[in-house]
């Protein structure tokens, strides 16, 4: 098959790749056909028959051309009078169950944006009740196709009440024109089949597939449906009547995919609507409940504005100047490892830099890093072994994969546009191997879900590779030519005798030879983790496991394998990469490698400590102990006082200093002694760098509303108030300019280059190309290194007052069990018990028995629910909430940032109290 | 696995036995028409009466012997030789006619619609019946002779006598080519020729699948049903062949779900099959295997839409794809596959034994074998009847049909089903062919012909097709979907002599959309009844929109129970499932 085909349309030669429709192939090459059904990115679906065309020589009369493979040669007409007329016809037909006051109301030119209807028109029918009113494709096409709006069709609107008791959307089936992108997005793209056509003929439309709301039908709340909906039937509840003013697109900070979004912004500097952006690489259209509901933060009225400076105990609000002359001022007293600065995960490369920089350089202190950093265990070893610390495959080479592993990873929730390409692939032939031991979205999918014992998942990989060894399954030819310790490897795998794997782990031997055999076998297999329910000291040898798995399956360095660590934080690989940890400079130079502090020294002119900082999870205990006098720290999100790091305001209650720059007041800002407003994604100019390598620059799109400003401004105003040279960057491609000299890999790179889709690095030069994949030949001869395995012991969870550990998942749907939607305050809520897994061996000691009512607590929360004796492993109890529920509370929290504070889901030490149904309430 | 010689052996030998033994055997019509005229009961009552005398007889219910207005028909084999059929027997009947045939009693010859074979006193002579006469059964030459429960009795009467020549001395090639030279043209309407459609088959190996299309929703059709009912072993041999000639290895019958008697006699005929080894691995002892299964749907017409029932059969809602890609290459879960009428395949066993230049001889030269005309409305002698291709429609009508019961003059044919057309009493001269009917703007389809005397309105006969088109749309394409709703609420306005003056142009108009721009048939053609009505029969519409009145007054009559095509709201208040039921 050639790979050009040359076909006639309209009279212009049009070239286009074999197999894209005519439809495509004509939009391509800037000729516009009218379309309502097709999507760019889907299948055709041939319902609208707006697209028809004429094809010479083609079978005769009007052809859809979305549903029409272009051909070599074909001549096409678009516009022909009996075309026209067609759609003409069409659309008539269409508008006669569709509101269109918004198109025959006299007064359309005369009533400015503002204006109060003057009911020209019936009241369902006006352009003021529909919500996408001059955002409608449906009202585009109307006006290419010149239509005289006199049809005497007779007009019927359909009079279905609005629905508006889900959360997060709305749904005016009056508007629906049945077009079944929503249904088709949900199935083809997310594989959630939540909607789905309902009745038929005259009556059809759409609805949800199970159930009467998208809470009972399993909806992940992507807003899918939304972004494809072409005439205001499905639309975001919030700001649904804002008309943007302008819209700028830039990189959703929630999480490391780092979607491109493109934020619509009204004359009010209000962001009201984000919406992923379909030409962008990183995430092809897609995006999740937190960038498309969760960004609206940005607009709250209770973001911080002015500086607030604490003199003896007394807050007052201060002008900027002051506030960074009090800060600059202190801080001069505290330089040295006694201070530490604890950044964001949502500050740019450029933020991270300067911290890093600001840190070492002026305050001569190694202690910084980001207060996402929870898990710095992901990545070292994969620089060790592979020699590069981050993923090695782009995310949509997930679409080809044939097979996948999984190990602890919440992603659907954590990093959901990983988990598309991921779902799509199984839905076609992939298959998936889960290791967690919560239930979560993925192990619904999974062929093989493994939950092994606490703390044995290494010994459960080890165990894989011991089969994969045994039965031959490796990859000779990859290993031979591309790694060394080989011999290293097998030769510590003789502890891993499935005899001992299996008792250890709770998994019956059979299973990990068919988990191993399904991975050996998926070729090419891509590996995940994200180790959010391993203790911290063993997650580096479980990376080492599974490094050596990928490698000896030889699934590394080619398309749709590789490996992918999955952190939290949205610019964690970027902070990483610019040195904004403790232990590493910029370009991942250990702190402790003379040569290379040497090197950034004499940049910076200014000398560096040499021992390896303390880490963000050590913070709040060195603060607590005395060790740390001052920190700044950046970010107000929740991170920050969730638990993970401890009881932050309690421990840094014990500082000397604390500066707080932050979007929001929090229990920090309570106690800092200087707050200095801190500035948003959305107003700021800088690069992300997501978890496949690729940097993304985000574009202000807000003015700012008060004093706040970006980090590495208010970093650099400090410094200079201290005196230090370096920090006098007229903007943040200056910055950049600096950060692009000292990290090799971003070596290539400037804002003009990654301005479209960015660019996955390294990008070693101007002139050269960036790498979406890694290793995919010999770098210089290095070979890959596998690494010797351990098989530990696994430590039992023993603690007196919470004996057992809690796996908390969360599930989409869960059909099993039957669930009812109520109503409260018009909105619909999730009425369904709670079922608290236990496994039998721990009912005598728990007191409890089947069908009890049990209160699991933690030192954190508590949940309740009946008991079953369901668990798998002794010691452990399960349970497995709805995502609904977690949307309706997101939905109905006051909190001004409800999606920055979305819980993971680590295990948890818990006690299980026996309660009385009554008390259940 | 036994061979063909053996099976055929064990069931001349039942057959012998049934037809030659000492036991009488009674069949009773117990299709769908034999059903609803009150076949199982008179069943019964023959039970019964067996019970009360101890006399010895073997009853079974039979199909469809195509004589559907003489239902329920008893044809009774005497030990004799003699064989009877009575027609329209009721329960208490049962009695004389037993005792006609154990004891010598009086033939009931009031009852006694003719004889077959030794002639009887007093009755016609069956053949000459001018409902029997005229007719040339291939498809149907087992309806109502054989039990549709029993594999032997369909081995004993030539069945899988082409399966076992194909697979003995054919190559899958060959039965193509024998296909193509009989001329056979798809039964499902279409009228393509099913030889040159297996050859397109994708070539390769499985899965490759060879779907039987019996959705049959065309009001007034009921030969697919009628074939599964009463012989569905000649469709199971004819997908088989199916499969041998385009190597495909599983064949699924679409059926829609509530032809329970098509259900539930083609599991159990299927069943035997298996039984004997005539599906299954190694079939008579050859390498080729064969599976089936029945597939059901719910109820929609839009279904039967070959591609909408590939949808249907793997579990999605029925809405039709578009082509191509045709099925041949891109079919069932994406598998190469060959859709067939339950017709034309049950024409293939016949084909293949007796040869491809035989059947061509029957018919017309383009159009060869037979129609199997479904033979409703305002005739004397409604039926499913076999006749040769290019037989008169008047012939059909009034010689085997007798006329429309008031003697009245035939004033309209609805031919084609709910998308074809309402032809005037000119059509009584067209020939039954695809080529000549669509010469005349007609469609031949799937053999549904309903008559009308003059009593009868145009307006509503296409009213009542369209409000059958409107409500099985799928809702998919948005011309079918719109169109056809508002082509009902026209028509209805014009029976209820509300219309506006434009109306007409404005059918034209929304039906002339539907036709360029429509997805499938169902909206392309959906235009048809009202089109065909109108050009027909301007003189009712004339009536309606004009004079204000319903010559007939079949208008007067409000088409459905309470319904109306856009009330949305009440359900979707209720979140009630919205059921409707289109009842006159």
């Amino acid at each position: 098959m050639a790979n050009e085909i040359t076909l006639t349309i309209d009279g212009a030669e049009v070239t286009t790749t074999p197999g894209t429709n005519v439809l495509q192939a004509a939009m391509d090459a800037g000729i516009y056909v009218p379309y309502l059904c097709y999507y760019p990115g889907m299948k055709a679906f041939g319902a609208c028959r707006m697209c028809i065309v004429e094809i010479e020589g083609g079978p005769p009369g009007n052809q859809a051309s979305c549903t029409v493979p272009a051909a070599d040669g074909m001549v096409v007409k678009t516009k022909t009078d009996g075309v026209t007329d067609s759609r003409r016809g069409i659309m008539d037909l269409l508008l006669s169950e569709h509101p269109h006051g918004c198109l025959t109301c006299h007064r359309i030119d005369l009533c400015g944006p503002n204006d109060i209807c003057l009911r020209h028109v019936s009241v369902n029918d006006r352009c003021v009740t529909c919500p996408k009113n001059e955002r409608c494709e449906l009202k585009d096409t109307v006006r290419f196709l010149e239509m005289e709006m006199d049809t005497p069709l007779t007009y019927n609107n359909r009079q279905i009440p609005l629905r508006v008791a889900d959360p997060m959307w709305d749904m005016d089936l009056n508007l629906c024109i049945v077009c079944g992108r929503c249904v088709r997005v949900c199935d083809e793209v997310r594989g959630d089949n939540v909607l789905t056509f309902t009745d038929r003929a005259g009556r059809g439309l759409i609805g949800t597939s199970n159930g009467s709301s998208l809470l009972e039908s399993g909806c992940e709340f992507c807003g899918a449906c939304i972004d494809v909906c072409p005439t205001g039937a499905l639309v975001e509840r919030k700001h649904k009547w804002d008309k943007a003013a302008k819209t700028v697109t830039s990189v959703c900070p929630m999480c490391p995919v780092g979607c491109q979004m493109t934020l619509e912004i009204d004359e009010r500097n209000k962001l009201i609507r984000a919406i992923p952006d379909r030409h962008a690489k990183v995430n092809r259209g897609q995006g999740c409940f937190k960038g498309k509901f969760g960004l609206d933060f940005v607009n709250s009225r209770k973001r911080i504005t002015r500086p607030i400076v604490r003199v003896d105990g007394e807050a007052r609000e201060a002008t900027t100047v002051e506030a960074l002359d009090v800060a600059a001022e202190r801080l001069a007293e505290h330089r040295g490892e006694g201070f530490a600065l604890l950044a964001s995960p949502m500050g740019t490369n450029e933020d991270g830099y300067t911290a890093q920089k600001f840190a070492r350089s002026v305050m001569g202190s190694n202690n910084v890093d980001i207060s996402s950093n929870m898990r710095p265990e992901l990545t070292p070893a994969l620089e060790e072994m592979l020699g590069v610390p981050a993923a090695t495959n782009p995310i949509w080479d997930l679409e080809q994969s044939k097979c996948f592993l999984v190990v602890s990873s919440n992603m659907t929730e954590e990093q959901n546009v990983v988990a598309v390409p991921i779902k799509k692939a199984l839905k076609s032939d992939a298959s998936l191997v889960v290791i967690d031991q919560r239930e979560t979205e993925l192990t619904r999918y999974a062929d093989i879900w493994l939950r092994p014992t606490p703390g044995s998942e290494t010994a459960l990989i080890g165990g894989m590779l011991r089969v994969v060894f045994e039965e031959s399954l490796d990859d000779h030819d990859f290993l031979e030519d591309r790694c060394e310790g080989v011999k290293t490897l097998k030769d510590s795998l003789w502890a891993f005798d499935l005899t001992r794997v299996s008792p250890m782990t709770a998994i019956p031997a059979e299973e990990i030879r068919r988990a191993a055999r399904m991975i050996a076998g998926g070729d090419p297999c891509a590996f995940l983790y994200g180790l959010e329910t391993m203790e911290p000291g063993l997650r580096d040898a479980c990376v080492r496991g599974i490094v050596n798995l990928a490698l000896a399956t030889g699934n590394v360095g080619k398309r749709s394998a590789g490996i992918y660590p999955l952190y939290p934080g949205a610019n964690e690989q970027g902070a990483r990469d610019v040195g904004c940890v403790p232990d590493r400079l910029p370009g991942h130079r250990p702190v402790g490698d003379g040569e290379a502090r040497e090197r950034i020294e004499q940049a910076w002119g200014a000398s560096i400590p040499d021992r390896p900082g303390i880490p963000a999870t050590g913070m709040a205990a060195a603060a607590a102990g005395g060790e740390l006098r001052a920190m700044v720290v950046v970010g107000g999100d929740r991170s920050l006082a969730n638990g993970d790091l401890g009881d932050l305001a309690a421990s840094l209650g014990n500082l000397d200093l604390l500066v707080v720059m932050s979007t929001f007041e929090s229990d920090l800002t309570e106690i800092a002694d200087v707050v200095l407003p801190l500035a948003t994604f959305a107003h700021k100019q800088g690069t992300y760098t997501n978890l496949e390598r690729r940097l993304q620059l985000l574009s202000p799109a807000l003015g700012a509303v008060g004093e706040e400003e970006t980090e590495w401004r208010t970093l650099s105003q400090i410094a200079q108030r201290m005196g230090a040279a370096g920090f006098d960057h007229p903007d943040e491609a200056s910055v950049f300019d600096e950060v692009n000299n000292l990290v090799g890999a971003y070596g290539g790179m400037t804002y003009d280059r990654l301005r479209q889709d960015g660019l996955q690095w390294p990008c070693l030069a101007a002139d050269m190309g960036d790498t979406p994949r890694l290793h995919e030949e010999d770098a210089h001869g290095r070979k890959l290194s596998m690494s010797r395995m351990a098989l530990a012991d696994v430590q039992r969870h023993t603690d007196a007052e919470f004996p057992y550990l809690l796996a908390h998942g969360r599930v989409l749907h869960d059909p099993d069990r039957t669930m009812e939607i109520g109503t409260v305050k018009r909105k619909s809520v999730i009425v369904r018990d709670e079922v608290i897994e236990i496994h039998e061996d721990d009912a005598g000691s728990m007191g409890v028995a089947e069908g009890d009512w049990a209160r699991v607590v933690s030192d954190r929360d508590s949940v309740q629910g009946v008991v079953q004796l369901t668990s798998p492993l002794p010691g452990m109890v399960s349970t497995t909430s709805l995502f609904g529920q977690m949307i309706t509370d997101l939905d109905r929290s006051r909190d001004p940032a409800p999606m920055l504070g979305v819980d993971s889901l680590p295990l948890v030490p818990v006690r299980v109290e026996k309660i009385e149904p009554a008390a259940a309430g | 696995m036994p061979d063909y010689r053996e099976l055929k052996a064990e069931a001349d030998r039942r057959w012998e036995e049934l037809t030659q033994g000492p036991r009488p055997w009674i069949r009773v019509g117990a299709a769908m028409c034999g059903q609803a005229a009150g076949a199982l009961d008179v069943i019964d009552a023959i039970g019964s009466e067996l019970g009360r005398t101890g006399a010895d007889a073997r009853v079974d219910p039979v199909g469809c012997i195509g004589l559907c207005y003489a239902e329920p028909i008893v044809d009774i084999l005497s030990p004799g030789g003699t064989r009877l059929l009575f027609g329209n027997v009721s329960p208490s009947d049962a009695p004389r006619l037993l005792d006609s045939v154990l004891n010598g009693g009086r033939v009931p010859v009031d009852k006694a619609i003719g004889y077959l074979g030794p002639r009887v006193a007093g009755v016609p002579d069956l053949a000459t019946l001018p409902g029997v006469g005229g007719q040339e059964k291939i498809a149907l030459r087992n309806a109502g002779n054989i039990a549709p429960d029993d594999i032997y009795q369909y081995i004993a009467n030539g069945g899988y006598g082409g399966l076992a020549r194909a697979l003995g001395e054919m190559k899958p090639e060959g039965v193509v080519d024998e296909m193509k030279a009989s001329g056979l043209r798809g039964r499902g309407g279409a009228g393509f020729p099913t030889g040159v459609k297996w050859s397109f088959m994708a070539r390769g190996g499985p899965p490759k699948y060879i779907l039987c299309n019996c959705e049959e929703g065309d009001p007034g059709a009921y030969n697919d049903k009628g074939i599964l009912e009463s012989d569905p072993y000649t469709l199971i041999e004819g997908m088989t062949l199916a499969g041998y000639a385009t190597n495909a290895s599983n064949g699924f019958v679409f059926i829609r779900h509530g032809h329970d008697g098509p259900i539930s006699r083609t599991e159990r005929a299927i069943e035997q099959a298996y039984e004997v080894g005539l599906l299954g691995k190694n079939i008579l002892g050859s390498d080729f295997g064969f599976d089936m299964e029945i597939s059901l749907t719910g109820e929609s017409y839009v279904a039967g839409e070959e591609t909408a029932l590939m949808e249907s059969i793997e579990g999605k809602r029925s809405m039709p794809r578009f082509k191509p890609p045709f099925p041949a290459a891109f079919g069932v879960w994406g598998k190469p596959s060959t859709i067939n009428n339950v017709k034309s395949f049950s024409y293939a066993p016949q084909i293949v034994s007796r040869g491809g230049d035989w059947f061509s001889s029957v018919g017309r030269e383009n159009c060869t074998g037979t129609a199997i005309v479904c033979l409703s409305g305002d005739v004397k002698r409604p039926g499913m009847y076999e006749v040769p291709m290019g037989t008169r429609m008047g012939d059909v009508v009034e010689e085997i049909g007798g006329g429309t019961p008031s003697g009245r003059p035939v004033k309209m044919i609805q031919l084609g089903g709910p998308l074809g057309h309402i032809l005037g009493a000119e059509s009584l001269d067209y020939g039954l062919d695809f080529d000549e009917m669509r010469e005349h703007g007609a469609m031949l389809g799937s053999g549904g012909v309903i008559v009308g005397d003059d009593t009868r309105c145009a307006v509503d006969m296409a009213r009542l097709l369209v409000a059958f088109c409107q409500y099985e749309s799928c809702g998919k394409c948005f011309p079918c979907r719109l169109g056809m709703t508002q082509l009902l609420e026209m028509i209805e306005r014009i029976a209820d002599r509300q219309a506006a003056p434009g109306d007409v142009d404005l059918m034209n108009r929304v039906g002339s959309t539907m036709e360029s721009s429509s997805l499938c048939f169902h909206g392309q053609l959906g235009y048809n009844p009202l089109r065909s009505a109108l050009v027909n029969f301007p003189d009712d519409f004339r009536a309606h929109l004009e004079e204000g009145r319903c010559p007939s007054g079949d208008c007067e009559e409000p088409l459905l129970a309470p319904r109306n095509t856009r009330a949305f709201a009440e359900e979707h208040r209720t979140g009630a499932a919205p059921i409707q039921v289109l009842t006159r």
